[in-house]
């Protein structure tokens, strides 16, 4: 009788565990085209980390990053302070390195409760043997800024934004 | 010691270079293994040059939400970027005429990771770069300087590929792996240094090929289907296609092929621009793809056989050069040019021909003659010399070897006071068709002049002989009443003497022969063939013994004579005894390659090396006649001709005995006619070895056979190396 009764509760216990989950991952969020222009450098492909920062400046959450050889993260040193030491699940959201002169769309998911309330969207960049930026871009998060084209100051030309 | 500068310059390159060359070649051993099983991998399900780009931009667009790009690579595999239907960003393999997702790209293994860097910069980023791209150079050097000394040792550049003499095994391989591998190692050389440097000197794509094409500005919304460009184009042909960013009409399609890159209208597909991609993109595209063997596995092959010959070429390279350093030839006199009574001048390209100089430099001191020795360039004139003894070798096909390569015009330029008797000895092998040449051009160069007359003709020596050249010795003495001792150790100082157990011996039998089993206390490599030479103490005679080799040892077949001191020395040895001994190699009498058939015929102790032939023999079929004098005498031989018939690494055996049965060998060759026609129809090979009495009656019958049922004579037989003798 008794393991009946468990039985009978462990689909209650599933569904209060996957509504627990959802919950989280439910936060609304909209989907960006994001092209990245690099400009004409030679050397190795460049890594580039996209991330949401908050108010604060401080890192909120890691949208997207080109490169997928993590013994190179360390060199996207402000970023590595925040990922490094949880290294969250990013495998969905990593592209290959961008050689100088080429270009990369990628689709991010950016909250939709971030947007217009001081956030930041930040592209660090790094290439080997090269040097690091640290504000390669970097944007408010507004409904204005997210459909233009914003120019770079290290490897990056210019990054646009467009809503999907 | 002279040495001609390309050798110098070959050696002190690749001295310089050799490790770096050696961690480039291990490296790149790793790395040809990276195109080869990446072009393994399924991921061209259709042949490219059948599929339009219009059809697989078709099933793309309806399978994902939106298409960012789609790259072909070297290997002919298509790749697409896209956004699928849930809004992620993904890369993967397709089919191109399904669209399927058929897997995800390649990611490059941790060891090619690895292999790369050090391969490229040595993990020292830029600076390592510099470091391999100039090493790369210094490679390519090193092969055009051996390009250049393969034609001079062959005569002319024209008969580089003409047949390569075997004197030396690593030389030999040296020689026909450079010249097999010559061009791919240019190629990888020059597409190295490219690939080291390009990065540097690549100038940006030049604006001068940009062509601005005329366009309708209207945006006239066409399906992209059904673009002109797409339809027309096809997926082999094209590198890379990045689709517009938005909906923009500023924003193009971009397209790269491996000549041009295109901008192309997104609404009606125009092209609205061409740039042609510059030659400095073609070199850089071409360098890589000739460098890493990408997409062609045939050639990646071809880049890690080059990469073992590298090391091939570092290992043998060095394993002459220690060789060659062995080899003293620091000339020390006693006296001065003009004190001395006796010149000896000496050309030599590789030093070889100094210690005979030497030898002979020490028995004439030992006789109280002042003697100077020097090279043939340094011809000068000699106040009270008699006598001028010219050493010469031959470079190429009939050049002055590079110490010696002013010597005639010295000897017209410089006058002698004295009258001067003179004598040439060549030396060289008589495997070169220049055998000697140059000694020749000298004999008669001072024939000319007048103060100069010969006492002896131009004596030539193969193979550095020192029988041949102590046989010289003597003759010159003679001339001079002198009585010089050559000391051998000295000439053959590369061919050391090695310390020898007896590990077994039998007994004297009524012949007075017995069997004598030697084991060399150094690992050393010897071939059943080869000859030993043994000098008795307090003797300076060797003799020298036909060797047969089995299970690493040395057999010897000894028949000691009276008188013989040499065979007597042997005779007194104890099992575990130790002996000094030198092993000669003797290539031509070696068991032949790639035969059928092959008789051996031999008397009394000449059988010693065939045992050992036959012992190794394991898919010829081998026919041994021999001759003795009683059926006694066959006993020490039985057990191994025994064992030999029941393993069948011997096919047959027949056997004469000159007492027992008043036959000789020659009946039985006589009797086997129709086995020896069958032979030499069959190209196979006939060895013989023992006294030269049983030799020329052999030969007699052959010649009468080989004449008679094969319409060839004897002397054919021997140039074509269908019949070798080994008989003393």
């Amino acid at each position: 009788m008794k393991t009946r009764k468990l039985l009978a509760i462990l689909p209650v216990f599933l569904f209060l565990l996957t509504a627990l989950f959802s919950f989280k991952k439910n936060t609304p969020t909209t989907a960006y085209k994001c092209l990245i222009q690099m400009k004409n450098y030679s050397g190795e492909g460049a890594y580039v980390v996209i991330s949401l920062l908050n108010e604060k400046g401080a890192y909120e959450e890691t949208l997207f990053v080109q490169g997928t050889d993590d013994e190179w993260y360390f060199d996207i040193r402000e970023w590595w302070d925040f990922y490094g030491k949880k290294r969250s699940d990013i495998d969905a959201i990593t592209g290959a390195t961008i050689s100088g002169g080429a270009r990369a769309i990628n689709s991010i998911a950016i909250p939709n409760d971030a947007l217009n309330k001081g956030y930041k969207i930040r592209f660090e960049t790094a290439v080997e043997d090269q040097t690091y930026y640290k504000d390669d871009v970097e944007f408010e998060l507004t409904s204005e800024n997210m459909s233009a084209k914003i120019e770079g100051k290290g490897f990056i030309r210019y990054i646009r934004m467009m809503p999907q | 010691m002279t040495i001609s500068i390309w050798r110098y310059s070959h050696l002190t390159l690749a001295i310089s270079s050799a490790l770096f060359i050696t961690i480039a070649a291990l490296t790149g051993i790793i790395l040809a293994f990276e195109p080869i099983s990446n072009k393994l991998k399924p991921y061209a399900p259709e042949a490219l040059n059948t599929i339009y780009i219009a059809e697989t931009i078709g099933v793309l667009q309806a399978k994902y939400k939106e298409i960012v790009t789609i790259e072909v690579d070297e290997n002919e595999f298509v790749s697409a970027s896209v956004i699928t239907k849930k809004g992620e960003s993904k890369t993967f393999y397709i089919n191109p005429k399904t669209g399927e997702n058929i897997g995800s790209t390649i990611e490059k293994l941790g060891v090619f990771k690895f292999a790369t860097t050090l391969h490229r910069s040595l993990f020292l980023k830029s600076t390592g770069r510099i470091v391999i791209g100039f090493i790369s150079f210094l490679l390519f050097l090193i092969a055009s300087t051996g390009l250049l000394l393969i034609a001079k040792s062959q005569g002319g550049i024209r008969k580089i590929f003409s047949k390569i003499v075997k004197e030396n095994f690593h030389q030999y391989y040296h020689i026909i792996l450079g010249r097999l591998f010559l061009i791919p190692i240019v190629i990888i050389t020059l597409t190295g240094v490219y690939l080291s440097f390009g990065k540097f000197l690549l100038p940006n794509e030049n604006t001068n090929n940009i062509q601005e094409l005329t366009h309708t500005k209207r945006a006239n919304i066409a399906n992209i289907t059904d673009f002109e460009f797409f339809k027309t184009k096809k997926l082999k042909d094209i590198q890379k296609i990045e689709f517009p960013f938005s909906k923009d009409q500023e924003d193009y399609f971009f397209v790269k092929t491996i000549q041009n890159k295109y901008q192309i209208h997104q609404f009606n597909g125009q092209i609205v621009r061409q740039t042609k991609r510059g030659f400095a993109h073609l070199v850089a595209y071409y360098s890589l793809v000739l460098h890493t063997g990408k997409g062609a596995i045939v050639w990646a092959f071809a880049l890690l056989m080059s990469c073992f010959a590298l090391l091939y070429f570092i290992f043998s390279g060095f394993s002459m050069l220690l060789k060659r350093m062995k080899i003293k030839t620091k000339i020390l006199n006693n006296t001065t040019k003009d004190e001395a009574e006796i010149i000896v001048l000496v050309g030599s390209e590789t030093g070889s021909t100094f210690p005979f100089a030497q030898a002979f430099e020490k028995a004439l001191s030992m006789a109280n003659k002042k003697v100077f020795v020097a090279t043939l360039n340094e011809y000068s004139t000699y106040e009270k010399a008699k006598n001028l003894v010219v050493f010469t070798a031959t470079y190429g096909a009939g050049e002055a070897p590079s110490n010696a390569s002013k010597f005639l015009k010295l000897l017209e330029r410089i006058p002698q006071k004295n009258e001067l008797k003179y004598t040439v000895v060549g030396f060289g092998s008589k495997k070169y068709p220049g055998f000697c040449t140059f000694a020749v051009l000298v004999h008669a160069s001072l024939q000319i002049q007048q103060k100069y007359t010969p006492e002896m003709p131009l004596f030539k020596i193969d193979n550095q002989k020192i029988n041949s050249f102590k046989n010289w010795v003597n003759e010159w003495s003679t001339l001079h009443d002198l009585n010089l001792k050559i000391d051998e150790k000295n000439v053959l100082e590369k061919n050391k003497e090695a310390s020898f157990n007896v590990a077994n011996r039998t007994k004297i039998n009524i012949d007075s022969t017995f069997l004598i089993s030697l084991k060399p206390d150094t690992k050393m490599q010897f071939t059943s063939g080869d000859l030993l030479a043994i000098t008795p103490n307090g003797d300076n005679n060797s003799r020298l013994y036909s060797i047969a080799k089995i299970d690493n040892k040395i057999l010897l077949s000894v028949k000691k004579h009276e008188f013989g001191g040499c065979s007597s020395y042997l005779n007194a040895l104890r099992k575990n005894d130790c002996l000094p001994g030198r092993v000669q190699q003797n290539e031509n009498f070696h068991f032949p390659k790639k035969v059928k058939d092959v008789l051996l015929i031999a008397n009394g102790t000449g059988i010693a090396p065939f045992l050992g032939m036959i012992q190794e023999n394991n898919a010829v079929n081998i026919h041994l006649f021999w001759g003795g004098r009683t059926i006694e005498s066959f006993a020490i031989y039985r057990e191994y001709i025994v064992a030999a018939l029941k393993n069948k690494t011997l096919t047959s055996f027949h056997a004469a005995y000159s007492k027992d049965q008043k036959k000789y060998v020659q009946d039985l060759l006589e009797d086997q006619t129709a086995l020896i026609v069958s032979t030499l129809k069959e190209e196979g090979v006939v060895l013989i070895c023992g006294s030269l009495k049983m030799q020329f009656a052999a030969e007699k019958i052959l010649h009468k056979i080989a004449l008679k049922e094969v319409n060839i004579n004897i002397e054919e037989l021997k140039e074509k190396k269908q019949i070798r003798t080994d008989c003393y």
